[in-house]
Formats: structure tokens, sequence, C-alpha cells
């Protein structure tokens, strides 16, 4: 048994924005559960109310047109964005990204946006959308804000998102359609295993950007570079952004080491 | 909160304490305790039954939550006095050792032979990633999916008892 909790299911976004309100800084939302059941079973938080957003209709589904781009809803899971045929054509680094997360069970519950919110230094979606230069659409009873993701994360496990909002959708930008890409990711075992090190990045013509993961104090990336950007140039630019620790999983030197070298086997993928 | 739904074929009407999961739901409350826990919080798979034809960590999941839901779990295996084509291929093949993890393993081998007849080795492999097993070292639970697919050649290699 966990710990005491009222189990609310609103059915409309209007009613989330009033229990959310009603209920904020005493309630947890609930997507697909696979942090925050864990987090329950530890017992380190003890919410009065677990608000489930999946009965929500318009938190689903992932929609793509040529002005805006993508939008993924709060409700989808990795396996969604893997099986999807636009994210396939036009996105195939988030794919690639949610397959590298946890085992098939925790695919077929984990949400993206549950990835972004957790919002852990070694997020895996986190490396590969702030690759692409996504932006989180965050909703309250008091309206609707964008926020770039690079502005979205900060700190470990915090984000800009105040107790009263959810964050409804994730917009992955059209000129961001068709880039070249490339990800690694060091674990210590194939099989599902959280990153010591990720990379993510992902050039068009205009743009070139790396995504890093596990090597900050949240998922970091790059300005915006050069599409001609030399991978020294790179290099120097992801590490302006990392400040890579020792934990019990790896080393600051070898966090360094291997994500120069992730930098060095992506670079030529994107050409 | 009362709560519908269906477990290896059958309908179930119960009312779920809201703070229970859904493994521990179908371990005290319908009774089926196949369905093991061992690390209960996602990492080791023994939990594993096939939600609406998807495999899930039950330790991960809120009873109230399966409200509607299509269960399968290992008792919907073995019908009619005799085990499945998929537990024979798990004996016959020395696929299980304590046996502690055999109820995951082969819910998570079912949900991929209910969409893949004859699923490669590598696809074996991607569908038990988040089971852990501490005896058997993996390879002959690879065999017996590979054997209830019909795709194990006659042994070669080890010879077994
Ligand atoms: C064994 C195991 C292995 C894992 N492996 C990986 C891995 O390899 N890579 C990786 O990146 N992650 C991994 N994870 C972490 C986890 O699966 C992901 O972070 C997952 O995407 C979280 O999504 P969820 O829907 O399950 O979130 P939930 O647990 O439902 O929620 C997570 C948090 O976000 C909040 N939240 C959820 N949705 C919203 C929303 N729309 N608006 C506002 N707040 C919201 C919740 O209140 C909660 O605080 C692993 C977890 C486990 C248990
Ligand atoms: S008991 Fe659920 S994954 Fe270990």
């Amino acid at each position: 048994m966990l710990q005491e909790f009222n189990y609310l299911a609103p059915k409309s976004k209007n009613e989330l924005y009033t229990l959310l309100k009603k209920h904020a800084g005493k309630s947890r939302i609930l997507a697909g559960g696979t942090d925050i059941l864990v987090e329950l079973h530890n017992h380190w938080i003890a919410p009065a109310n677990l608000i489930d957003i999946k009965k929500i209709k318009e938190l689903q589904g992932i929609t793509f047109n040529d002005s805006e781009g993508l939008s993924i809803g709060a409700t989808t899971v990795c396996i969604d964005l893997i099986n999807d045929k636009n994210v396939k054509q036009y996105y195939p680094l988030l794919a690639d990204a949610a397959g590298r997360i946890g085992s098939p069970q925790l695919r077929n519950r984990a949400t993206i946006a549950g990835n972004l919110c957790t919002a852990s230094p070694c997020a895996d979606m986190g490396c590969s959308l702030l690759a692409l230069g996504a932006s989180v659409e965050l909703g309250s009873a008091d309206g609707v804000r964008v926020i770039p993701l690079k502005d979205f994360f900060t700190g470990p496990k915090k984000t800009q998102i105040k107790p009263h909002e959810v964050l409804q959708r994730i917009i992955v930008p059209a000129e961001m359609a068709g880039a070249k890409y490339g990800m690694r990711k060091l674990k210590r075992i194939k099989g599902h295993d959280i990153a010591l090190v990720s990379v993510a990045m992902a050039r068009t013509k205009s743009v070139m950007r790396a995504g890093i993961g596990s090597c900050a104090p949240t998922p970091v990336v790059t300005g915006d570079l050069s599409p001609k950007a030399t991978v020294a140039t790179v290099i120097s630019a992801v590490e302006k952004v990392v400040s890579p620790i020792d934990d019990v999983r790896a080393s600051r030197e070898y966090r360094l080491f291997m994500t120069r070298d992730f930098v060095e086997k992506i670079y030529p993928e994107l050409f | 909160m009362k709560i519908k739904l269906t477990v290896n074929g059958k309908k179930y009407q119960r009312d779920a304490s809201e703070t229970k999961n859904l493994l521990h739901f179908l371990r005290e409350d319908i009774g089926l305790t196949g369905t093991k826990e061992g690390c209960g919080a996602g990492e080791c798979g023994a939990c594993t039954v096939v939600m609406n034809g998807k495999t899930v960590n039950s330790c991960l999941i809120l009873a109230v939550e399966a409200d509607g839901c299509d269960i399968q779990t290992i008792e919907g295996e073995a019908k009619d006095g005799k085990l499945s084509k998929l537990q024979q291929a798990f004996h016959k093949n020395h696929a299980v050792q304590c046996g502690f993890c055999t109820p995951g393993m082969i819910m998570s081998t079912r949900a991929l032979l209910q969409t893949t007849a004859k699923p490669s080795v590598e696809q074996i492999k991607e569908a038990i990633e988040g089971n852990f097993c501490r005896c058997t070292g993996y390879q002959q639970i690879i065999e017996a999916v590979q054997d209830a697919s019909g795709q194990l050649k006659k042994k070669e290699g080890l010879k077994r008892a």
C-alpha cells in the first residue's frame, strides 16, 4: 500500500485547471507514473492528491503541420512517438531518443512530457528535444504560456512550471523537420539503464545544435551554431555548457572525455 | 473506487483502494499470485503483465488506472489442464531455474509473439530487456522463445539432460 492520497481523474482541460488551482502545492500530476510511482513507493513524496491526466482528450495525440511543426500532446508515451509516421519521417531523432528510454514496459507507459517535468539531468528526451530547439506550452486557469525548452529546466528536478500549471504539449519547430541527426548514450549495460553521458545532435541548412545529458545539473544545449561549424567549434561550444561531476556512476573526467568522443562520432553523420 | 476490468478473459468488478498498485490488486484482491514483486520500482520486470496488448510493470500502475482495461497474466497461459506452448518451451529448454522471473518473462515474450510470429534473436532480446533473470544467463530463455515460435534447430552445442 502506498501512503494515502486522493485519486482524481479530470476529463477536460478546464476541469484540470480548476483542480490544479484548488489543490496547488498539495497535488501532483500523474501521467505514465514511471517516476511518480517510484517516488511514492520510496516515500519520497506525500501529495494529498494525484491528478491523472490520461483521460483528457485535449492533451492526447501527436500532430504535424508545415507552419508550426510537430505538436506532442502531454499524454503521448514513448512507444507512440516511436511509431508515429510524422516523427519517423521528419524528426527521427525523437524516435531514436524515445527508443533509448528504459525497457519496453517503461516505453509503453512513460510520457515525453513526464520525462521533461521530472527534469532529471539524464532525461533522454531532454537532450534530443533541446537539440531540435523545442518549446513547451504550459497551461493553467491563468492562461497559456510557451517557453523555450532551454529555459524550462532550472536545476536538477526543477523546472519553471508552477504548481497550478500543466505542461500541455511540446512543440518542435517546422524548420527542424528533416534535420540530420545523431545520438549516443553511454550506459553500463545494454538494456535498460540511465545515461552516464548522452549527446544528441541535429543539423539543418541553417543551424546546428548539440544537446547533452548527465553532464550538468540539467540537460543542456549549445547555442545555435552555424551548420558549417567545425567539429572543434562544436566541442568548444559543448565544453562551455557542460559541468560534469564525479558521482557513483562516473567521474568528471570520464564524462568529459566521452562527451567529446560522442560529438566527434556524431559530427560526420550530420553531413 | 469501483473499477471494472477483464483479467485473462474474465470480468471483475471490485472496490479498489486508490493507493494500491495493480500488482498488489491482482495478488490480493483478485487472488492471482502468479505475478511477482521483485523491486516494486520498475527495475526488474517480475511484475510484468500485458495491459491492452502492451507489456507494463504492474508495480508502477495504480489499480484504479486499470479501470476498463484488459489484463493478461501468467494465469491465463495454461488451459484445460495443459501448459501453453510457450510455457512448455520454457520447461523443455531449461529456461527456468528459481522461477521468480518466469511469469514476467513469459508475459513479455507472450506480448512479443502476439505481434511477431517469428521474432529474431534481436527482437527477443529487446522484448526481455526489462526482465531480469539472475539464474539462467538468458540464453535458454531466448532459445525457449525461438522454440515456441518454431524456429529452434535441433540442439547444437550444450547437451542438456
Ligand atoms: C527502471 C527505470 C528506468 C528508466 N530509464 C530511463 C531512461 O533510460 N531514460 C530516461 O530519460 N528516463 C528513464 N526513466 C525515467 C522515466 O521513465 C521517465 O522520466 C518518464 O518519461 C516519466 O514520464 P511518466 O509519464 O511516467 O511521468 P510520471 O511519473 O507520471 O510523472 C513524472 C513527473 O512529472 C510530473 N508531470 C507529468 N506529466 C506532467 C505534465 N503534463 N505537466 C506537469 N507535470 C507533469 C509529475 O507530477 C511527476 O512529478 C526510467 C525510470 C525507471 C523506473
Ligand atoms: S516489481 Fe515491478 S519492476 Fe520490479
